[in-house]
């Protein structure tokens, strides 16, 4: 079904934070299936995959130990891509200076393509990533693709390098409209529904400040 | 050259000063209706196919000069123990939504399946918006049986509720599927905030309209009589309501720099304003003719609740004083309308400092009208974190805008004596009792200033060299307000520097600042978190814009009010 990409922001932030992401995560997760989604890809399907994977574990397991090592690794093996990512966008001067950001293990890695986006913009040069099979350069507002449909889904990356300044070619326009499927909503949807407060008498009684009927 | 500063942040941004502010040339509704005139847009009703029981639909299409818009009305037959203004309501009088360009006959019916259902529906990149609206079912019996018995509606009983129907939900910007802003924003006519919604309701007033005639028109036919005319004046003298709950609460904390941006342009405005050195006659008169138009508006805004009830009674206490200050007052000496400011900042309530800070910026269209042009926002640039940001520069940061929250004891009950929250039904937001319901595992992130302060205490140990992506890589938790604190940085009207979850918070105070940016007048608070206004009261129909009343209408007329 198409969606407008504000409510797949919407529903992202809240499933994010129903899966036990802090809510300044749960955002970065919800702008980048936003920005995946506006690229024509699955952005939902890989953040519930995400969710499923990651549901409620300690954020510290799936984080990289520390943002100065030579390669950024989880005491997990198995990277988040959506807080390395965040990271990844933290460290944007840091990415200029070094010239690359090498990470281990990152699970879903097109999750984190996004994230170079807010470091291209950051910086103002395009950033790149690459991975088995595939290579993605942006410059915050298009993106290039050079990949292969197998390494674009892969379940995780041994070894993703991100490097600025980079090449763009072959430029792919956002497109302000997505195709989601039922199924990934669904499962979104769940993770979203543990956001929302269970319905009680006293709740709509006193939550909202009104009364049940208008008839004035 | 006097130098007038921007005001404070420290001093605008308090709740109970928002919770105050009065419309201006910069608010949304009349940013539109000076656009529409100017541009010469050419307005028709091309649809109106309602049976004798009130239900069908019609069409009411905008055209600019480079785009038509068409608001699609399905008007119901509502059983009254349906109708409740609140988000969880499954049923209305009327349902709305605004098409990009002219439906076909395809458009409408497929619109038909879903807009009546609102959220249950579904609808797709052609429509802007999504709306309901009730019957005041008051006035519109009143009205109803007035014209089919041949007579007027009284004056008196259309001036104590303002409008025939109020919206209870004007969605845009992607809701329920609709286009997103970002479709839309590069076209010059929704440059500026909520033009789409601003629209929305301005052609929904006329389409209610037409609709409590036709009803009048049926009745009288039922005994084959032949009813009244609704009065012209009387007509324009109502306006659109709005029952509004918390929803719009929330929306000024997630959207910070559009609320910085609006709130800016005001402040903007009112500093070139009092900087302006001398006033000139022309100037001075429109300034003084509006004054006595907007006590109309005053001395007929009525409240029962008691909170507004004092501000209402210290306004017109207000509107006393400056009066008399006015009689003394040398408007023709420099700087008058700063001196003016500085007395109602010294003299006056809030709402009267507000009022007068509103007012002033009348006669000066030319300076400040074009700052309008600001007041939207494009998050992309502001929502990435500055990693490289020093721990140090941080902890001064927090100290600068968040000095209130800091010095606030947190542990205290009464400080954090509320929670905002989501409800699984229709996903109403709501405010409740953090200690006396089970609701705090579903807080929302709607308390800034707690959050920041716990914020400054966490870095209290980290040395000022530190960086902020290593302290976010240990304490993700706190990734929300910090991006909070940078975005204020940068946009200092950002942030309610007031605490949202006191035991003493008044949700209203933010409603009134938001609403007060659309455009609306007589705010008429239901409870503490719960506020009725009107829209577009006063203002001439589409078919009636001009150049000459698409700006000042907001004032009512005085040979009007006193006829």
């Amino acid at each position: 079904m198409s969606h407008s990409l504000n409510e797949i922001e919407a529903m992202s932030k809240r499933a994010g934070r129903g899966a036990g992401l802090s809510w300044g995560l749960a955002e970065e997760a919800a702008k980048g299936t936003r920005w995946l989604s506006a690229f024509g890809f699955p952005g939902t399907e890989l953040l519930a995959d995400l969710l499923e994977l990651n549901d409620r574990i300690p954020p510290i397991d799936v984080s990289p130990v520390s943002l100065s090592a030579e390669v950024w690794h989880a005491p997990a093996r198995r990277m988040s891509p959506l807080i390395a990512g965040a990271s990844l966008s933290d460290c944007a001067v840091r990415l200029l200076d070094r010239g690359t950001i090498t990470m281990e293990n990152v699970s879903l890695p097109l999750l984190a393509v996004p994230f170079m986006g807010g470091a291209a913009l950051r910086l103002g040069v395009p950033v790149a990533v690459e991975w088995v099979g595939a290579r993605l350069a942006t410059d915050g507002k298009q993106l290039c693709v050079q990949a292969s449909p197998e390494a674009l889904e892969a379940r995780q990356a041994q070894k993703l390098v991100f490097s600025a300044p980079a090449d763009m070619s072959g430029r792919r326009e956002p497109v302000l409209r997505a195709d989601v499927s039922e199924e990934s909503w669904d499962r979104l949807a769940a993770f979203a529904h543990r956001t929302f407060a269970p319905a009680t008498e006293e709740s709509r009684l006193r939550g909202a400040g009104a009364g049940l009927s208008d008839n004035d | 050259m006097t130098k007038v500063s921007c005001r404070d942040p420290n001093l605008v941004m308090r709740l109970a000063r928002l919770g105050s502010i009065h419309q201006s040339r910069l608010s949304f509704m009349r940013i539109l209706t000076r656009r529409m005139a100017r541009e010469g847009w050419r307005f028709e009703q091309t649809a109106f196919e309602i049976d004798a029981s009130g239900v069908g639909h019609a069409v009411y299409t905008a055209h600019g000069p480079d785009r038509s818009y068409s608001l699609i009305a399905f008007a119901h037959d509502l059983p009254a123990e349906k109708r409740s203004d609140r988000v969880i309501a499954e049923a209305w009088d009327a349902t709305f939504t605004l098409f990009d360009g002219i439906p076909t006959l395809d458009d409408i019916s497929r619109l038909s399946q879903n807009i009546p259902l609102q959220e249950a529906g579904r609808v797709s990149g052609t429509e802007l918006s999504v709306s309901r609206a009730n019957r005041s079912v008051r006035l519109w019996e009143h009205v109803v049986s007035a014209l089919a018995s041949g007579k007027q509606p009284s004056a008196d009983q259309i001036d104590a509720v303002g409008y025939l129907m109020r919206t209870t939900a004007v969605y845009g910007s992607g809701k329920l599927g609709a286009a997103d802003r970002e479709m839309i924003a590069d076209r010059p006519e929704f440059h500026a905030p909520f033009q789409v919604e601003m629209l929305s309701v301005y052609l929904t007033r006329w389409f209610v309209t037409d609709l409590v005639q036709h009803m009048a028109n049926i009745r009288a036919a039922e005994t084959g009589a032949t009813a009244e005319q609704l009065d012209a004046d009387l007509a324009r003298s109502m306006g659109i309501g709005n029952s509004t709950g918390l929803g719009m609460a929330p929306f000024l904390l997630n959207h910070p720099v559009l609320f910085n941006n609006w709130v800016a342009a005001r402040e903007q405005a009112i500093q070139a304003v009092r900087q302006v050195e001398w006033a000139t006659d022309e100037d001075i008169a429109l300034f003084k003719h509006l004054l006595d138009r907007s006590k109309q508006t005053i001395a007929t805004w009525h409240s029962e609740h008691p909170i507004q009830i004092d501000k209402l009674s210290a306004l017109r206490a207000d509107v006393v004083l400056v009066t008399s200050y006015l009689v003394q007052a040398d408007l023709s000496a420099s700087h008058p309308w700063d001196a003016l400011y500085r007395w109602a900042e010294e003299t006056l309530s809030l709402e009267g400092q507000e009022w007068i800070a509103s007012l002033m910026l009348e006669p000066y269209g030319a300076l400040v009208d074009d700052m309008s042009s600001g007041m939207a926002a494009d998050n992309t640039a502001t929502f990435r974190i500055a990693g490289a940001m020093s721990i140090g520069d941080l902890r001064a940061l927090l100290a600068d805008v968040y000095t209130w929250a800091i010095e606030t004891n947190w542990a205290a009950p009464e400080n954090k004596a509320r929670a905002w929250y989501v409800s699984e039904e229709k996903l109403e937001p709501r405010l409740g009792e953090r200690f006396e319901e089970p609701i705090e595992e579903y807080e929302q992130p709607l308390a800034p200033g707690r959050d920041a302060a716990a914020l400054f205490n966490a870095l209290a140990h980290w040395p000022d060299e530190a960086q902020v992506s290593d302290f976010l890589l240990r304490h993700p938790e706190h990734r929300h307000v910090l991006r909070r604190a940078q975005i204020v940085g940068r946009a200092p009207y950002a942030e309610i520097r007031d605490n949202t979850i006191s035991d003493r918070v008044l949700p209203i105070d933010m409603l009134r600042c938001k609403l007060a940016f659309f455009g609306a007048t007589k705010f008429d608070p239901r409870s503490d978190r719960w506020v009725r206004i009107c829209m577009y009261g006063n203002a001439p129909f589409p078919l009636e814009l001009t150049q000459d009343n698409a700006d000042f209408w907001v004032y009512p007329d005085q040979e009007e009010a006193k006829a």
